[in-house]
């Protein structure tokens, strides 16, 4: 066999090999999971950095569900001045007046359902 | 599964590309990405410890600690250059560290016959024992003499990527490398020739 030079820019095959097999870890799988393990109680500066994005857009959205919720709420709740404008403007003997009752969510003004009109 | 001592140019082109792929989502908090990259470098991380720390408990310990390490600063790393150089130059920090905490005691003397004469290691016993005998030789080399055999002779990086990682001149690395050689190859030589 030809004497090896130490000083060959290509690596030893045999001595590597050798090294190799000195060398040769046994349980990867074991290794590998008990790594992942740390893993789990371990994350890069970018994980934390995505987190806190993370958390200002779930306050961002949930602040403009807040807001839209309001500004819908508001819209279709129904205002005191239409029961009480259709007990005004509902014609004594028609049955308008006791629909615009009956349609109302809120209690009408006492004095508008008992007053007497001329 | 580890890395080939002489990847194809070509190979190794898209290696890197897939290293770079699983870097930036690990980075994207895509833990099976990481998880890929701790399949495929765990064996050569162990090893490259355990030329650094003789004990294999403590050279796993500093393994996994180097593999935390990086999921910590992997941020730091350039996508454009490889993986693999920047994660040993992390292992070989982490073994050197555990070795100083730990105080290791200095490598027992080798043993008189240790260099020089053996039987061939044609069963599984022999070639076991050429293997206590070679790792007790490597630890009888200075440690960055240790660390140079390894990562050229075992896991094929070049004598340019081992001086980034210890982090000293290229010519330093070949001559560490030469004597290293020098100094394990008596050994093989010796278990080789007939008795």
């Amino acid at each position: 066999m030809m004497e090896k030079l130490p000083f060959e820019h290509e690596p030893d095959a045999e001595l590597g090999a050798a090294l190799r097999e000195a060398l040769a870890p046994a349980g990867h799988e074991a290794f590998v999971a008990r790594v992942m393990a740390g893993v789990s109680t371990t994350k890069p500066e970018s994980w934390d950095i995505l987190a806190g994005w993370a958390g200002r857009g779930i306050a961002a959205a949930l602040l403009v569900a807040l807001g839209a919720g309001f500004a819908a709420g508001r819209a279709m709740q129904p205002s005191n001045a239409s029961i009480e404008e259709g007990l005004m403007t509902a014609p004594a003997d028609s049955g308008t007046a006791a629909a615009a009752l009956v349609r109302g969510n809120n209690p009408p003004d006492a004095s508008i359902v008992f007053a007497v009109r001329p | 599964m580890s890395r080939d001592p002489q990847p194809q140019v070509g190979g190794a082109r898209i290696e890197h590309r897939e290293e770079a792929e699983l870097v930036s989502r690990s980075l994207a908090g895509d833990r099976a990405a990481f998880g890929a990259l701790v399949d495929k470098y765990a064996a050569q991380a162990r090893r490259v410890a355990r030329a650094v720390l003789r004990d294999p408990d403590d050279a796993d310990d500093a393994a996994q600690d180097a593999f935390l390490s990086a999921l910590v600063k992997l941020e730091q790393y350039d996508p454009r250059r490889p993986f693999g150089p920047w994660l040993m130059r992390i292992v070989a920090n982490a073994a050197t560290d555990r070795r100083r905490r730990r105080s290791v005691r200095s490598a027992e003397p080798l043993d008189v016959g240790v260099v020089g004469g053996g039987p061939r290691p044609d069963t599984a016993a022999e070639r076991s024992a050429l293997s206590e005998r070679l790792r007790q030789a490597l630890a009888e080399l200075p440690e960055r003499r240790r660390l140079a055999v390894v990562l050229f002779d075992v896991e094929g990086y070049s004598h340019a990527e081992i001086a980034g990682m210890l982090k000293i001149p290229e010519g330093t690395v070949r001559s560490e490398v030469f004597h290293a050689r020098r100094k394990l190859r008596t050994l093989l030589e010796d278990w080789r020739e007939p008795s």
